[in-house]
């Protein structure tokens, strides 16, 4: 592999979570699965992960999420392979890795030699035109023989109101406003009768209607599990073992499946909550992580609990499913477009994404916060200004996500524990009898 | 030429309004009586403040026009508008909200976005209408006074007819304007009616100008706002006859038409193909018509660091070019590799 100095000893983190395991094994048979359903001929999507899935689990049109295959293909430490075959079509090797990846897989001359399996060749891909290049990437998959392109606009808003999550599960018209819903409910309408055409397979407003209650029940689990971790001391688990209870499920929504997958995640945390178990039996600290995960090294999240004491009780993942994908209401396919028509604003775009970090820092007590800053648009400046703003310590690290090449794991865990050590720990009460602030 | 070269060096004072990005409706500004200006950075300015608020992911042209608002470089503004047209533009506008929300006292002017977009579908045409009458209707309440918008549409569209006369003296062989010399006059700051003049009175020396024998260049990719680049590659012996970003040829290339919003929506939505909008596919079958219209000689794309956009154009756009093509990739803000143009057989690996 290039550019990897030497083998990351870190790299795998200790599932202990029953339901984590379960999770695993069931996304392994589900790939299984769906590979031999497009071996006999089945149609496949590859979608973003901003992409309204649900339209697609209605009308049970096999999908995979890109984001989920870049983040599989980076923990199999394989990003470079495909990197590499962009480059040799003279393609960028180092713009936007996540959707890269995924394309770069689409021109393995030996796709079956790919990480379990290999992704099969898709027939529909769709994509949202966010950024410069999303669009650009999944428009030259689109012109590969036999695959079809369908692009969603990635739209913007002059004034929005900073608290989105109070708002987002009923009064989602207010918080987004009446033109990017407009906008995207159009574009979803044309979707299905683009899935019907390309596909003959049926949309029926029944079961659509069933699969997006199946999605509010999935993430009202989530943010029962969210709260309770919030408010537990010690904290039950840590995001390395939280990150794949949450995540698998949530590239299952829709199914009955996902949402009791998120019910028995709700109470295995919670058994461990009741027994007094801790993730890290020695709390000092509680720490925030900002930023996508660490797929090639998720060990990284544990390194700093033995030592340190501290240990990693926040990350998106499980605290958007809980906040970010509610949404109620009577006309299903606007409130789909209420789930997408914002989504990465919640993260990623000022006030919204700075003035929820603080929410969630405050619900969570957090100690310290350690924000991965990659080197895309999105910044972080008002992100880590909030924050401390709010008292809350923030150091920033710099690395892609999927793209190991640049990673030296040693040197930013060195770098974490002074920060620790000197800022955090100084600061941070013992675990025992702290609430939150 | 004068005249307009020192319009383009230095902005005349006075502009209540300044705007970012290539999709901002002009012709609206225009209608509500206001001069406005566009921003640019200024490479040989130092860019701290810019790549504080905005990180070092974001195209360095707009860490830098956020630097120059912080140090009040554009004068008294009352408001920024900014437009879509690019991830950097958005950025920009979202650290501008924000600064106004949390940061009163960095002075930063109160922004505007135009959510113009540019999917080449219906749905993307209803939306932009939408944007472009909100846009108006706040204009309108600014100013206090109706739009005129004929008067505007009608004013635009003629320096945009004047403006394809110049481009047609830069593309004709040998060329009688430098690239540097077509900038200048496409971005002098000047008020539509005075610009319209000035470009007149280039017209009319056309006879006059001094021909240009370099190298011909076509220049694709990232925009241009300051002259470091064409001045680095014409000091080099090329002379660039043609572009495809936002502060050349595109300038001139579709009318308005019709003295209406319905038809301002469709230019805007029309506009391009952009490296940071259209299709690799659709950038190319622009390039080789651009190309071969101004019978360049040599096709430099020209990608800066942090603006990744046109590098994903490249392959394609070399495989439908009959000229040799080459990549300028990562490159520094106002700088070029010009040692790369040189070479006999540019080759990008
Ligand atoms: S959670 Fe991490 S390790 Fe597990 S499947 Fe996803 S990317 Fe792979
Ligand atoms: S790498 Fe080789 S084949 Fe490719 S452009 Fe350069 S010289 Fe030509």
């Amino acid at each position: 592999m290039p550019g990897v100095k030497k083998p990351l000893v870190h790299n795998r983190s200790v599932k202990t979570l029953a339901t984590a395991a379960e999770a695993a094994r069931h996304q392994r048979e589900w790939f299984a699965g769906l590979r031999r359903r497009v071996a006999e001929g089945e149609p496949l999507a590859v979608v973003n992960a901003d992409v309204p899935h649900e339209i697609f689990r209605a009308m049970d049109i096999p999908y995979v999420v890109s984001q989920w295959w870049a983040s599989v293909v980076a923990a199999k430490q394989r990003s470079g392979h495909y990197l590499e075959l962009l480059r040799r079509r003279g393609l960028p090797d180092h713009s936007e890795q996540y959707n890269a990846v995924t394309l770069g897989s689409a021109f393995d001359p030996d796709p079956d030699a790919g990480p379990w399996g290999g992704l099969p060749k898709p027939s529909i891909v769709v994509g949202d035109a966010s950024g410069d290049v999303t669009r650009k990437i999944f428009d030259i998959w689109g012109r590969e023989p036999g695959v079809a392109f369908y692009p969603l606009e990635s739209a913007a808003e002059n004034e929005v109101p900073a608290n989105w999550w109070e708002l987002v599960p009923h009064r989602w018209e207010e918080a987004i406003g009446p033109a990017r819903l407009d906008l995207l409910t159009a574009e979803l309408e044309n979707l299905v009768r683009f899935l019907e055409t390309t596909t003959g397979r049926r949309f029926r407003e029944s079961r659509f209607r069933e699969v997006m209650a199946l999605v509010n029940e999935q993430e009202e689990w989530n943010r029962r599990t969210r709260d309770l971790i919030a408010r537990a001391r010690p904290a039950p688990v840590s995001v390395a073992d939280g990150i794949p209870g949450v995540m698998l499920p949530q590239w299952h929504r829709g199914t009955e499946w996902a949402r009791d997958a998120a019910r028995r995640f709700h109470e295995e945390v919670r058994e461990r909550v009741d027994t007094g178990q801790a993730a890290c039996p020695g709390e000092r600290a509680r720490l925030m992580w900002i930023g996508r995960g660490l797929w090639y090294d998720m060990g990284f999240y544990q390194r700093f609990q033995e030592e340190h004491g501290a240990v990693f009780v926040w990350s998106m993942y499980l605290a958007i499913a809980a906040d970010g994908y509610i949404r109620h209401g009577d006309d299903p396919m606007r409130a789909l477009a209420a789930r997408f028509a914002a989504f990465t604003d919640q993260l990623y775009t000022p006030p919204w994404s700075s003035e929820w970090y603080v929410k969630e820092a405050r619900l969570h007590g957090i100690d310290g916060v350690v924000h991965l800053v990659s080197d895309d648009p999105r910044g972080g400046y008002f992100t880590a200004r909030a924050l401390e703003s709010a008292g809350f310590p923030v150091i920033e690290i710099e690395a892609d996500n999927v793209d190991t090449r640049t990673y030296d794991g040693d040197r930013v865990a060195e770098r974490v524990g002074r920060w620790l050590e000197d800022v955090v720990l100084t600061r941070a009460a013992p675990a025992a009898g702290r609430g939150p602030r | 030429m004068a005249a307009l070269e020192d319009a383009y060096a230095r902005p005349p004072a006075g502009p209540s309004i300044g705007y970012v990005g290539a999709d901002v409706p002009v012709e609206l500004l225009t209608a509500a009586g206001l001069h406005a200006l566009r921003l640019t950075g200024d490479p040989g300015a130092g860019s701290a403040q810019g790549d504080r608020y905005l990180g070092r992911g974001v195209d360095p042209m707009a860490r830098s026009i956020l630097s120059r608002l912080l140090s009040g470089a554009f004068g008294d503004l009352d408001r920024v508008v900014v437009s879509h047209d690019c991830e950097a533009s958005l950025r920009l506008f979202y650290a501008l909200r924000e600064l106004r929300r949390v940061e009163p006292g960095s002075g930063v002017p109160e922004a505007y976005l135009v959510d113009v977009l540019h999917l080449p579908h219906r749905t993307t045409a209803r939306y932009v209408r939408r944007r472009i009458g909100e846009f108006a209707d706040r204009l309108a309440a600014w100013t206090g006074r109706p739009l005129d918008v004929a008067g505007a549409v009608a004013a635009h569209d003629e320096r945009r007819r004047l403006l394809a006369g110049v481009a047609e003296l830069r593309r004709a062989v040998p060329a009688r304007l430098t690239g540097r010399q077509f900038l200048a006059a496409a971005g002098a700051a000047l008020p539509v009616a005075e610009h319209v003049a000035a470009l007149r009175a280039l017209l009319a020396e056309a006879g006059r100008l001094p021909e240009h024998r370099g190298r011909r260049v076509f220049l694709s990719g990232s925009d241009h706002d300051s002259p470091h680049v064409y001045e680095a590659i014409e000091a080099d012996g090329h002379v660039i006859v043609g572009e495809d970003h936002s502060f050349g040829d595109p300038l001139a290339e579709r009318l308005v038409g019709a003295p209406d919003l319905d038809a301002i929506a469709e230019h805007y939505h029309e506009y391009g193909p952009t490296a940071h909008r259209a299709t690799a596919a659709e950038r190319a079958a622009h390039a080789a018509m651009a190309a071969r219209r101004c019978r360049a000689e040599l096709f430099v794309a020209y990608a800066r660091a942090a603006d990744d956009a046109p590098a994903w154009d490249f392959a394609a756009q070399r495989a439908a070019l009959d000229i040799p093509a080459v990549l300028l990739d990562r490159q520094e803000y106002g700088r070029a590799d010009v040692a790369a143009l040189r070479k006999e057989d540019p080759c990008p690996a």
